[in-house]
């Protein structure tokens, strides 16, 4: 890595301003798990990193809303949520999703702000968000915007982000009765980033199933949704009409048959999961 | 030096300590700098765990936390200890360790799963101690000694 320069505001609001409106050479970081192993790889060179790590306290908290959904401010990290009571409470999929994402070290520092705004189609925390229907609220010196997980991500290791603007919180709606499961598929170790990730939460009347790290970003798998009461046919469906994009983790073919398989195994496991 | 460089004020394994950094050095870069070695770069890439510091309490990846979010903090090492407690010695009884590249890290991380978990089993500590490496193999008898470490008084 090469020198550049740290600013380290005091608010959140500063350090909105502290991006440029359009220069990639200045960028957030907030635990740095992701992007310093982008600047080792040399694949990015920041000019000035603003630290996000001096902001107001309030942006890491995770707090139960009064419909009983989830406010969680961007800056709370991944071992906060794992052990979070209101979490487990109010979104349990989150907690038992965390125990087998990266590893300890990586959980006790990277954000879910940085988890979502870095878009590396090929993670675990995603796909579940967009699946309990999941917003994230943004600041930016044109002011607040609130944006579905789902719309978040617009290619590959990209976002709708505008260059200055800042994940502030994410809000997770009340899942009532609703049921949910994510299962991920590992070809070296359990904690590997997934070869393939698939996401369900299931409502009386529907189904959102959502992919990852088989396409180039996190995305709703419609076809198999339409036919989310036979778990077979819903799989099938998904096989058959999703976009692989292979990686070294897998070929096309591949990832298409785990498809075809996990599709089934998460819906089964969604219905068989307590609500 | 450049213009980049900058102070920083820690406390490292009980001492009150500063330092001059550069933005882009990493926990390691700054632990060599001041002759700690038990904390090596390995994968480089957060998988491994050998680089494992304990920064406020908190187990972190020393290779990819910069030297800079130090400022401030208190820095724990595998340096930090005045002979050996529960967990290195269960690790030299139940021969958890070959080369020893490793064992900083998994002691480190052991004594965190120890501190969350007192009472272990399988499952908990592979989980746990599933982001360290150890290329010699030794998995088996580390997971003993995590077992042995957590029957015996704490030192």
């Amino acid at each position: 890595m090469r020198a550049f320069e740290l600013v380290e505001p005091a608010t959140l609001r500063e350090a909105a301003a502290s991006l440029g409106a359009d220069d990639s050479t200045i960028r957030p970081i907030a635990g740095g798990t992701a992007i310093v192993l982008m600047m080792k790889a040399g694949v990015f060179r920041p000019e000035r990193l603003v630290s996000l790590r001096r902001i107001e306290r309030r942006h890491a908290a995770i707090e139960r809303t009064a419909e009983g959904g989830l406010h969680i401010g961007a800056m709370a990290t991944l071992t906060a949520l794992e052990h979070s009571a209101d979490i487990r409470a109010a979104a349990p999929v989150i907690a038992r999703m965390l125990r087998n994402h990266s590893n300890v070290r990586v959980r006790n520092v990277a954000t879910v702000g940085g988890n979502l705004a870095h878009a590396d189609p090929n993670m675990d925390m995603p796909p579940v968000l967009i699946a309990l229907g999941a917003r994230v609220t943004t600041i930016s010196s044109d002011g607040e915007r609130s944006i579905a997980v789902e719309d978040l991500p617009a290619g590959f290791y990209q976002t709708v982000l505008k260059p200055n603007e800042l994940i502030a919180a994410l809000e997770i709606p009340a899942q009532h009765a609703r049921r949910s499961a994510y299962l991920k598929c590992t070809t070296r170790a359990a904690h590997d980033w997934p070869t393939l990730g698939i996401a369900v939460s299931l409502g009386d009347n529907d189904a959102r199933i959502v992919i990852s790290a088989a396409t180039e970003r996190p995305m709703r798998l419609t076809a198999a949704e339409n036919e989310f009461r036979d778990p077979r046919k819903a799989a099938e469906a998904a096989a058959d009409t999703v976009k692989i994009m292979p990686d070294a983790r897998g070929s096309i073919p591949y990832k298409r048959q785990l498809v075809r398989v996990y599709v089934e195994r998460a819906l089964r496991a969604a219905m068989e999961a307590a609500s | 030096m450049s213009e980049t460089v900058r102070t920083i004020r820690f406390t490292l394994n009980g001492e009150t300590r500063t330092a001059q950094i550069e933005p882009h050095w990493n926990l390691v870069d700054l632990l060599t700098r001041l002759d700690l070695f038990g904390a090596r770069e390995s994968c480089a890439q957060g998988l491994c765990g050998c680089c494992t510091v304990i920064v406020d309490g908190t187990a972190v990846s020393g290779c990819l936390h910069l030297a800079a979010f130090a400022d401030g903090a208190t820095l724990s090492t595998i340096e930090d200890s005045h002979g050996l407690d529960a967990v290195q010695q269960a690790f030299i009884d139940t021969g958890a360790l070959q080369c020893g590249f490793c064992t900083p890290g998994f002691i480190l991380m052991t004594r965190q799963l120890l501190a969350a978990h007192p009472d272990p089993d399988d499952d908990t500590i592979r989980h746990y101690l599933a982001g360290n490496l150890c290329r010699c193999g030794a998995y088996a008898e580390i997971i003993e000694a995590v077992k042995l470490a957590a029957k015996r008084p704490k030192a």
